[in-house]
């Protein structure tokens, strides 16, 4: 049987009428099983394994065999592991989902069984997040046991947030792939503009905003609030406040945004991630409907 | 004129003057000054008040246990020593012991519930006379905790003070020392108090105390030779603030975690003739802040054998600070080792001793000579750093992506690469031995591993979710499109 055939199998009128949700469901269970058998997928595993073994390995060496392992270091280290590798997995793969179907004359097919266009959409959004689910989570999860090995002193809550909060990275990032797969036709135009976006992401927007800071003498409030715009830095600011409950560490800025919201940053920086989420995929959701010529 | 036989009678009208003087200008220092001791209130006296009265100078009153609800005002050199768990209660108003007559002992009580008036500076003890010896007390719920005005020689031993839970602005110190001279503060616990304050009092020995969760763990007001040692600080907002005084010796402390937006191990401030040595100073804001310290010129500030790590910044150095000598200290992983805030430079400063410098976690030099000394000079500063120097609220980009493509270019284009911020010109290949040891922080091993393990299995499970049964019937998508039908 094929996954044409599984599609269609709703129509059998002894099965349960097929729903959204089991629609959804079957979708994202094709799309993570392709994913997970893909190179990609293999590939990001073991480099962001790697990497972070890499830094664990690292971090719980450094300190110069004092045994002053250090507080949050070892965190700070993965937390920026993440913000160059995560971003890059998860545009790439939301990128290629759609474009690369609808090149391959997969998309119009899948479309021909009885399933509405969003919920193609949402369970291929789906079930790549369950794919980088499981890159994130075995990468980080060898990295505890790494560092619980080695004697480290990180805390196990801080590793679990940072699991979870890459996950909502990753869950923000995707979308903008996915986004940028339903407007673009070719899957290598597509793969080619997430990578610009990721590029963006990572080095141009903060590169801007600190000359700005530094030409323009941006009050830091305003430096505070420009940089809730870029994910990562949400991301980072989020591990970070989460991780040891302060964000000192972050100079002026960090301080102000501790003194001013305290418990309510957790809302802030979730809301930002739910944000980016939500709006790109909405934006293809309602791309992807209207689109005649697929 | 003034004749030979009136002189004499004119140094003492001076010495009055002087002191009323002094005494005038302290007071209009600041808010710190202590507070006119309030009138006790016509309160009849309480069962222990009544055997303070009964007493002969030089008895010792034994209190039995019990929750005494009194005010007690010890007026006679008696020793007061509890017996079993013995709880002098407040009732929320009031100083609840004070001690107005030298040579009192206080020994073992439960001290608890003062009032909140910040004017009128409501104390658990409150001491105005020489030679008093607090020892073993527990002082909870209360504004001040030890309040001693010109107490000298005495001694506050074993106590544990603990101050009411309330805003920082509106808590009071937990222990204060008002001109009193060679006092010695041994083996107390202070917590969620204002300051540890010594004002104008010399001579004083701070030994093995710990402070937690304080605004300054320990702070010093113009008080002169003063002896540090043994002491651990965490959690505050400065572990230990040295202003204004004059032959410090600070050894063998601990520093940890004391954060916020001063957030500071060790403060100076126009210190002067101070010694620093054999301090571990770990996960605080900046581990040392020096402003304007050495104040003068007649001994340089020593810092010897510390051991600074894993702080945000390892020390902060005003342009002010001049002429402190750094040497055999380990630098460990602060995110930032040693930063000049402002536009200055350490020029004044020197980072070796003889042919020992510091031992640096990041120097990148090696020891061919095998003398233990790196072979290169040590010149750190990276471009980020000095931008961070320059503008702190880039600090905003550490960790990013961003901060090490600064870092890469400033390292690989020289026409931008910032000049050193100092140098060590023999810089140690190995740390110095750690003294005193590290926390005892057991480090959740455990607990890691079974968030490792927990991790490692969710991510297995997405991984069997798309190969479970029901998956299986649905073949990996070729290229392209298969025709329906194609059954297996």
């Amino acid at each position: 049987m094929n996954s044409a055939a599984a599609l269609s199998s709703h129509a059998d009128p002894r099965r349960l009428p097929p729903t959204v949700l089991s629609n959804v469901l079957t979708i994202g269970k094709r799309e993570l099983r392709d994913a997970v058998r893909s190179r990609w997928f293999l590939l990001y595993t073991i480099a962001f394994a790697a990497l972070g073994l890499a830094v664990s390995f690292v971090s719980a060496a450094g300190s110069g065999g004092t045994g002053l392992s250090g507080y949050g270091r070892t965190t700070a280290g993965l937390v920026n592991l993440v913000l160059l590798v995560v971003p890059l997995m998860a545009l790439t793969a939301g990128a290629a989902t759609i474009a690369s179907d609808r090149e391959r004359g997969m998309l119009s097919y899948i479309l021909a069984q009885p399933v509405r266009r969003n919920e193609v959409l949402i369970g291929k959004y789906l079930g790549l997040l369950g794919a980088l689910l499981a890159c994130i989570f075995l990468g980080l999860g060898f990295c505890t046991l790494v560092l619980a090995w080695k004697g480290q002193r990180t805390s196990a809550e801080s590793m679990l947030w940072l699991g979870g909060l890459s996950l909502g990275l990753a869950a923000g990032m995707l979308s903008v792939g996915v986004l940028v797969s339903t407007l673009v036709r070719r899957a290598s135009v597509a793969v080619g503009t997430a990578i610009f976006i990721w590029l963006s992401l990572v080095f141009v927007t903060d590169l801007g905003l600190m000359a700005g800071a530094v030409a323009l003498r941006l009050p830091i409030r305003d430096l505070f609030a420009l940089s809730l715009i870029n994910p990562l830095q949400v991301f980072k600011m989020w591990t970070l406040h989460a991780v040891d409950a302060n964000l000192d560490v972050l100079g002026p800025a960090g301080l102000y945004a501790a003194e001013e919201f305290g418990a309510r940053l957790h809302l802030i920086f979730g809301g930002c991630l739910a944000a980016w989420v939500l709006v790109p995929l909405g934006i293809a959701g309602v791309a992807i409907s209207r689109r005649s010529p697929l | 004129m003034i004749s030979p036989r009136t002189t004499p009678a004119l140094f003492p009208a001076a010495a009055v003057w002087l002191l009323v003087s002094c005494h005038a200008s302290a007071q209009s220092a600041g808010h710190e000054a202590p507070a006119p001791i309030a009138e006790g209130r016509a309160e009849p006296l309480g069962v222990v008040g009544r055997r303070i009265a009964a007493a002969a100078p030089g008895d010792t009153i034994v209190v039995g246990e019990g929750v005494y609800h009194e005010h007690l005002r010890i007026d006679k050199p008696v020793s007061l020593v509890a017996e079993g768990r013995v709880v002098l209660d407040g009732r929320g108003n009031g100083d609840v012991v004070v001690i107005t007559a030298p040579d009192v002992t206080l020994r073992g009580f439960t001290i608890r519930n003062t009032g909140t008036d910040l004017d009128k500076e409501n104390a658990g003890i409150r001491v105005t006379a020489a030679r008093t010896t607090i020892e073993d007390n527990v002082l909870e719920d209360i504004l001040f905790g030890i309040d001693l005005r010109e107490s000298p020689d005495s001694r506050i031993a074993r106590n544990r003070i603990g101050g009411k839970n309330l805003d920082i602005a509106r808590r009071g110190d937990g222990l204060r020392l008002w001109r009193s001279d060679r006092t010695v503060i041994e083996e107390n616990a202070i917590h969620d108090g204002r300051d540890a304050i010594l004002w104008y009092s010399s001579g004083v020995t701070v030994r093995n105390n710990t402070g937690l969760r304080c605004r300054y763990g320990l702070h010093l007001m113009f008080s002169d030779n003063i002896t540090i040692t043994g002491n651990e600080f965490a959690e505050n907002s400065v572990g230990i603030y040295l202003m204004y005084s004059t032959g410090v010796e600070l050894v063998g402390n601990r520093l940890v975690r004391n954060r916020g937006p001063s957030g500071y191990g060790i403060g100076l401030k126009e210190t002067d003739r101070f010694s620093v040595r054999g301090n571990l100073l770990t996960g605080n804001r900046a581990g040392v802040y020096i402003d304007g310290s050495p104040f003068t010129s007649a001994k340089p500030g020593e810092f010897t054998r510390n051991t600074i790590a894993s702080n945000d910044v390892g020390m902060v150095f005003l342009p002010s600070a001049r002429g402190n000598e750094l040497a055999e200290n380990n630098f460990i992983d602060n995110i930032d080792q040693v930063s000049v805030a402002g536009r200055g430079t350490l020029e004044a400063n020197r980072f070796w001793k003889g042919d020992r410098g510091n031992f640096w976690s990041d120097y990148s030099g090696y020891d061919h000579d095998g003398d233990g000394v790196g072979d290169f000079v040590h010149e750190p500063g990276t471009l980020f750093e000095n931008l961070m120097d320059k503008q702190p609220s880039l600090r905003l980009f550490l960790f990013s992506p961003a901060q090490q493509a600064i870092e890469f270019v400033g390292r690989a284009v020289p026409a931008i690469r910032p000049e050193p911020k100092f140098t060590d010109e023999v810089p140690l290949m190995r740390p110095v031995p750690i003294e005193p040891a590290a926390p005892a922080d057991a480090g959740n091993r455990g607990g890691l591993a079974l968030a490792g393990l927990a991790m490692v299995g969710i991510g297995l499970a997405a991984l069997r979710a798309a190969a479970s049964p029901r998956g299986d019937r649905l073949p990996r998508s070729s290229r392209t499109a298969r025709p329906v039908g194609a059954h297996a």
